[in-house]
Order: C-alpha cells, then structure tokens, then sequence
C-alpha cells in the first residue's frame, strides 16, 4: 500500500482498540469475574464468604451437571450429523443439474435460521402438542393411535425431540456456508471426473468433500461452541424437565444462579461451561485433524 | 489530521460509554428499561410539576417502585388493579415526588428482582417474596419494619397472621400486599357432575376415582391439571394435601427449623398419595407437559370436568366464562380428602405471598424512607382494602368489616365464600424456606408424578437441600 494513504499506525490501533474493548467487557471481564466470585459461596447480595475450592469440588460431584453435560455432548452429536450432514446432502442435491429453482431452495432452506430461538420453540411444542399437535394428528390418521403420546413428557425421547427443532434451524445456516464452499471449487475439476465416469456419489467423497475439508472444519467447531451453550429452544420447550431430563449446562447454571439464587455456585457451573467447551471444540478440532491427515496419507 | 481527532475521539467516547455502562451507580432502577413487547413490562415515569405535597413534603425527589401488576395483569385481577390505582392515587398526592415505576410480569420480576438483590441494587421500594425474606434479611438488603408496622396508623386493623412468611428471628420485613388469595382450588362443572351422580363435588379421592368411568364414557379429563412449569404441583395441590398428611405444626415446625424434616413419614405418605393419584389417570396425560394456563383451557372447553388451580385461575375463568352456560354453573371444592391423611380437613392453602418491602439503605436518607413508609401505608391499608372488597369481593391485609356481598353475582360470592368463610387455612408451602429447596422438589416432584423417580427418594433430596441451603 502506498505510504501516503496508508494511514498512521495508532490510527490503526485506534480502529483495531474498538472491537477489542467491547470482546473485552463482553466476554472477558464476566469471565473474569464468575472465575472470582467462584472462590465463594454467595447467594446474591454484598455478604459473601470465601470457600476456596469448595464448590469446584462440589461441582466434580453433581450429578445433575454431568447429566446436563451429557445432553449437550448428545446435541453436539446428533447436530453435526443433522445440521451439518444433511446440509451438506441438501447442497449436494441443490447443486446437481437436475434441481431447478436453485435460489428458492437456498432462500427457503436459510429461512429457519431467521427465526428466533424462542419463536422455534413454541412452533415446535405445538408440533409435539398431545392433543392438538401435527404429529399424534398424523399417527391418528394412519391408524395408530396407540403410539401417541405426550412428547415432551417422555424421558427417554425429550433429548432427541428437543435436537429436531435445533436441527431443522440450522440446517440452512450450514447449507449457505458450504454452497459458498463449493461454489469456490473450479467447475473444470467436477466435469473432468464426469468425463472419468465418477457418479455423483463418488463425485461427493472423491473431490467435492476432500477440497472443502478446511470448511467443513469451520462448520464443525461453530456446531460444537453453538450446541455447548444451548438454552433458548430447551427452556421454552421443557425448562429441562421433565425432572432434569432434557438439562443442559447453561439451563443449570441459570436455575443455580436465578431460581436457587445461589450466585457462587452458579459462577463455578459457568467456568466449568466454558472449561469444558474449550475442551470439547479442542478435542473435535483435533479429530477432525487427524481423520483429514489420515487421509491424505492413504 | 481532523480525521484522526474525529477517530480518537469515536475511541475514547467507546470506551467511555462501555466503562460507563459496566459501573456501578446506586440508582440504576430510576432509568428503568421499556420491554413492553417481550414481557409486559412497562416503564411509568410519573413526575409532575412542583406543588405541594400534603403528606411527604419534606422529601422531594425520586423514589422508585418494582412491582407486577402489569395494566394487562389488572384487567380482572382484584389484588393487580387494586395495587396500581392505590399507586396513582399516591403519586397524584404527592406531585413533589416523582415515582419512577418498573413493572414487569410476574415471572421476569421473579428474576429480575432476585438479580438486582444480588448486585445489591435493588430500588427503594419492591415487592418482597415470602420464600426470600430470610436469605435477603441476612444479606442486610431489606428494612426491619417491626417499628414501622408497630407504628402504622392501621395496626389493629392489619391481620398479623398474614406477616408469618415475612418475619425471621422476630422482626418483619415488609408489609403482606395485594389480595388474601387461594393458591389451591377445585373448580368444577356441577351440572356435568350431577350427571354423574354427584350433587357437589366429591369429598374424598376415592370418591373421584370411582367417577372416572362416567367421564371416561364422555370422552373427558376428570380433572385438569397444568404443571410445566414445576411449581404448580408443589404451590396448587402439595401445600393443601401435605397438609392433610402433616397437619399445621410439622409446616411450623419446618420453617422455625425446629426439628421437622421432608424425610418423616407423614410427609413422604402425601408424596406417595400425590404419586399414586397422578398416576391413576384422573388427570389430563400431558399434565406435566403444560402448564396451568393451558390446563384452565381445558375446563373452559368442556374437556374437563374440573381443574385444580389458584385463584390467579379463577379470576381468568371468571373473565373467560361470563356469560355462558358453564359460569352459572361452576362451583368451587376444596381438594378432596386423600385416604389415610387424618390431620387436618377442608384445608387449602391461602396467605400473601409477597409483602411490600423497603431497600434497606433508604435508612441513610430518613425523608425518603419516610415517603417510601408511606406509600406501603397507602398500598396496604384500608383504602386498598375497601376497593379490592368493594369491587372483587377480595380480603388484603387491612381487615374490613360486613363486606356487602349482595352487589356480587353468585360465581362471586362462591368464590369469596370458597376463600374466606367456608373453609379452612394452611399455608402455602413455597412462600417459605428458601427458593433452592424448592427447586430441587418441584424438579423430582414433576419425575415423581411420572412415576420416574420414588418419593422416598424425592424426600432425601428435598431435605438435602434444605440442610444444604436453609
């Protein structure tokens, strides 16, 4: 760039200060200070006693949050096969010479994602409504009464009814970021493998996925860090119930923190959140590695 | 070289403003936030132009008030409508002060308030939650008002079993406001039931149970019951039926940590009980899939029978109804006696469960807290009293005598019957103790009323959590 309109370098800095100053006081000091007031036991208000480790160890030893872990390692799962996986199988389709009306699939794919959380919510805890819900209406009309049922009061079920809804939001998200991908691939590399007599299955795991991995990569950690803090759709579909059946971490650590007004404990479930995150997208990121490497190698 | 002022100012003006935002300042209640969209929360800046002041004039200036009664809240709602026009007719004698007014719906103002109570930045005058009044006394954040109730111009005619929740090691930390309300009614269709046989509603469980039949012949619920929320199993139907099991004194005894604990067998029989009924298919299936708002629906739609709610309920059903068949014929029962509870009988559960409170650091500022003093004279005195009485046949705080009934159509004076004469009080479980026990055993109770989890078990956890934070 040419010097003279290059601007100064604390110009720059000044500029570069902005989005820092508000990550800072967004992310980093209530970080900071849950990490602080960890150290007590406070139920709210200015009288609060320093506890050490205590409820670190405490929350080594609670079962409910283990549990909650649990169903958030469970959204990440079945996320990444439905967001992801089926973004990935919409686009391949979408981009295939006999779909017609490419941009009306990409618009209404995408729609979802526009919604909010909350709204999703309530449209999908009338899709699973006992009595005037879409899906006993179907089951009635098949005949199949007998396997109606109150959805979201079934325990064993709540986690995977609950991954739906989250599913089908962002199944478009996923499909914009890999259609972006794949339209970055030069066209002269797919048509090769056709004249080669690659079909559009071998097309998919032979070049098109191989020349997006870094993308796919992308996708997969923002699937991991969005499903470790998932919050809305749960709380307005269960509130985490029935019982703890369908708790997540960040549902627990409001409960602790709002509803049982105990702000010290609640601090230490937010550190171990984010601990844990950390963990969770470190040890994908590196699967994901390994398995592309891998790979390479063959 | 402009340019680079202009952006060291932007910087600087950044940075300023998120230091601004994040700092702490002792009034942050008087710039209260408009939500109306999201929460039914309401903003009502009331200033007025200077004149004197009757009452308060030594203090001129703001005072801001928390609270939840909503204008939608009001609409049919004694106790909410009677809380804000005492509030207007207040501000409106008092035009030196400027009443800043947060009001926000129920459920928000829960969080909300208990968010601010642990910044310690809670404002001047607010609606205390008997469930908090030990934790928040401890912390030093609400004002003793023993001295100030014991010098209130209505003390004798203030019905002091009402300051119970509000009072721990002695003193009393806020008047009891709104309406003496019902948290635990049967409200029931007596044509349908006379159908089946039953002249009022049964008396006993077994007798309900035996009544399925004829109702199941309708293609109806029996009872309607709505608890998605967790709580409403423990405030709508435990507080009444623990206390059949239980009696008063084991209630008593719990709140005074007196020896009581979840873990004695009476208490674990009405777990049982309360298992063992839910698990019969007396009630709507998806009980614990929707909440109390959605199982009223079911009444008013003629696919219940009966539902079990509080008088919150009773006062949309009466606004829903009037005018149909089904509101001249719905009547009010207390829950029916279960088999095996003999201590007490007829009981349901009923009190205040919020009391007007006053930020403690308002001692710092004795002409303000002498305004703040007295508009919780205005909201729970006898000018409230008479309103809610004359226009909703409701009780508050201030006792009024020979409530003219005769105004009233029959659901009223049912209902005002059902509250206040016919039957017997006990207390509302979770207007007491401490919000972390109750969490815990609305959690279990909702995977116990699924048959998910023992009631032994339930007891341990809710009494761990008690020994834990009560």
């Amino acid at each position: 760039m040419l010097n003279s309109i290059r601007p100064k370098n604390r110009v720059i800095f000044a500029y570069l200060l902005i989005p820092v100053a508000i990550y800072v006081f967004a992310v980093f000091v209530p970080l900071v200070t849950a990490g602080y007031y960890s150290f007590f036991e406070w139920q709210g208000g200015p009288n609060k006693s320093f506890i050490g480790i205590e409820n670190f160890k405490t929350l080594m030893n609670d079962e409910i949050f283990w549990m909650s872990f649990q169903h958030n390692i469970f959204l990440v799962v079945a996320c990444i096969i439905g967001q992801i996986g089926l973004a990935l199988l919409f686009v391949l389709m979408i981009n295939s010479r006999l779909v017609k009306f490419k941009s009306i699939h990409r618009t209404f794919g995408f729609f979802p994602s526009t919604i909010a959380a909350v709204a999703i919510g309530f449209i999908w805890t009338m899709v699973f409504d006992y009595r005037r819900g879409i899906l006993n209406w179907i089951l009635e009309l098949i005949g199949q009464q007998e396997h109606t049922k109150v959805w979201l009061n079934e325990p064993d079920l709540v986690m995977l009814l609950i991954a739906i809804p989250l599913i089908w939001q962002f199944i478009g998200y996923f499909m914009i970021i890999l259609l972006s991908a794949i339209s970055s691939i030069d066209k002269s590399i797919i048509e090769v493998s056709e004249i080669d007599g690659a079909n559009a299955i071998q097309r998919a795991i032979y070049i098109i996925i191989p020349l997006i991995k870094n993308t796919l990569l992308v996708c997969v950690t923002l699937c991991v860090a969005g499903n470790m803090k998932a919050f809305d759709h749960i709380f307005v579909m269960t509130t985490g119930g029935p019982g703890n059946a369908s708790m997540v971490m960040a549902l627990y650590g409001y409960k602790v923190s709002f509803m049982q007004q105990n702000m010290g404990y609640g601090s230490a479930i937010s550190i171990g959140i984010f601990v844990l995150s950390l963990l969770v997208i470190g040890v994908f990121q590196l699967g994901t590695k390994l398995l592309s490497s891998d790979k390479e190698v063959v | 070289m402009k340019k680079k002022w202009v952006s060291v100012f932007m910087v600087v003006f950044l940075i300023t403003a998120l230091f601004a935002g994040c700092g702490q300042t002792d009034d942050t209640t008087d710039t209260s936030t408009e939500d109306s969209s999201t929460n039914d929360a309401s903003t009502e800046d009331a200033s007025t132009d200077d004149t004197s002041t009757e009452e308060n004039g030594a203090y001129a200036g703001e005072l801001s008030l928390m609270h939840f009664s909503t204008s939608e809240e009001s609409e049919g709602n004694g106790g909410s409508d009677g809380f804000r026009t005492m509030v207007t007719e207040w501000d409106e004698a008092n035009p030196d002060i400027t009443l800043v007014q947060n009001v926000l719906a129920n459920d928000d103002y829960k969080t909300q308030i208990a968010t601010l109570a642990a910044a310690d930045d809670l404002p001047d005058v607010f609606l205390l939650q008997g469930m908090n009044t030990r934790a928040w006394a401890e912390q030093g954040l609400v004002m003793d008002m023993t001295e100030i109730i014991n010098s209130s111009p209505y003390n004798d005619q203030y019905d002091h079993s009402f300051f119970f929740p509000f009072t721990y090691n002695d003193s009393i930390y806020g008047l009891p406001v709104l309406t003496g309300g019902t948290t635990t009614v049967v409200v029931y269709d007596q044509a349908i039931w006379q159908e089946a046989g039953y002249d009022t509603f049964p008396e006993t469980w077994d007798e309900v149970l035996e009544a399925k039949a004829f109702f199941d012949e309708q293609g109806m619920d029996v009872v309607a019951f709505g608890n998605s929320g967790k709580w409403q199993a423990n405030s709508c139907f435990l507080s009444a039926v623990g206390n059949r099991f239980t009696g008063d004194e084991w209630f008593y005894s719990m709140v005074d940590k007196s020896g009581a604990a979840f873990t004695d067998q009476e208490f674990v029989d009405s777990l049982q009980f309360t298992q063992d009924l839910f698990t019969s298919g007396v009630f709507n299936p998806d009980f614990n899939a929707v909440n109390n708002e959605d199982a009223r629906e079911l009444y008013i739609a003629g696919d219940a029978s009966a539902f079990i709610g509080g008088n919150w309920d009773v006062s949309y059903i009466q606004s829903v109804l009037d005018g149909t068949d089904l509101y001249d014929t719905t009547k009010f029962a207390v829950i029916p006696q279960p088999a095996g509870a003999d201590a007490t009988t007829r009981t349901h559960a009923i009190g205040m469960g919020f009391a007007v409170a006053i930020n403690a650091k308002l001692a710092d500022d004795p002409e303000k807290l002498a305004a703040a003093i007295d508009l919780a004279y205005k909201v729970t005195g006898p000018d409230f009293a008479e309103y809610v009485g004359a226009n909703y046949a409701l009780g508050g705080l201030t006792k009024v005598d020979n409530v003219d009934l005769s105004n009233f159509d029959q659901f009223t004076v049912d209902f005002y019957n059902y509250s206040y004469v016919d039957n017997k009080a006990c207390e509302i479980y979770d207007s007491y103790i401490s919000s972390a026990v109750w969490d815990v055993l609305n959690t279990d109770l909702q995977m116990m009323l699924n048959g998910d989890i023992d009631p032994q078990t339930v007891a341990e956890n809710a009494q761990a959590s008690y020994e834990s934070n009560y």
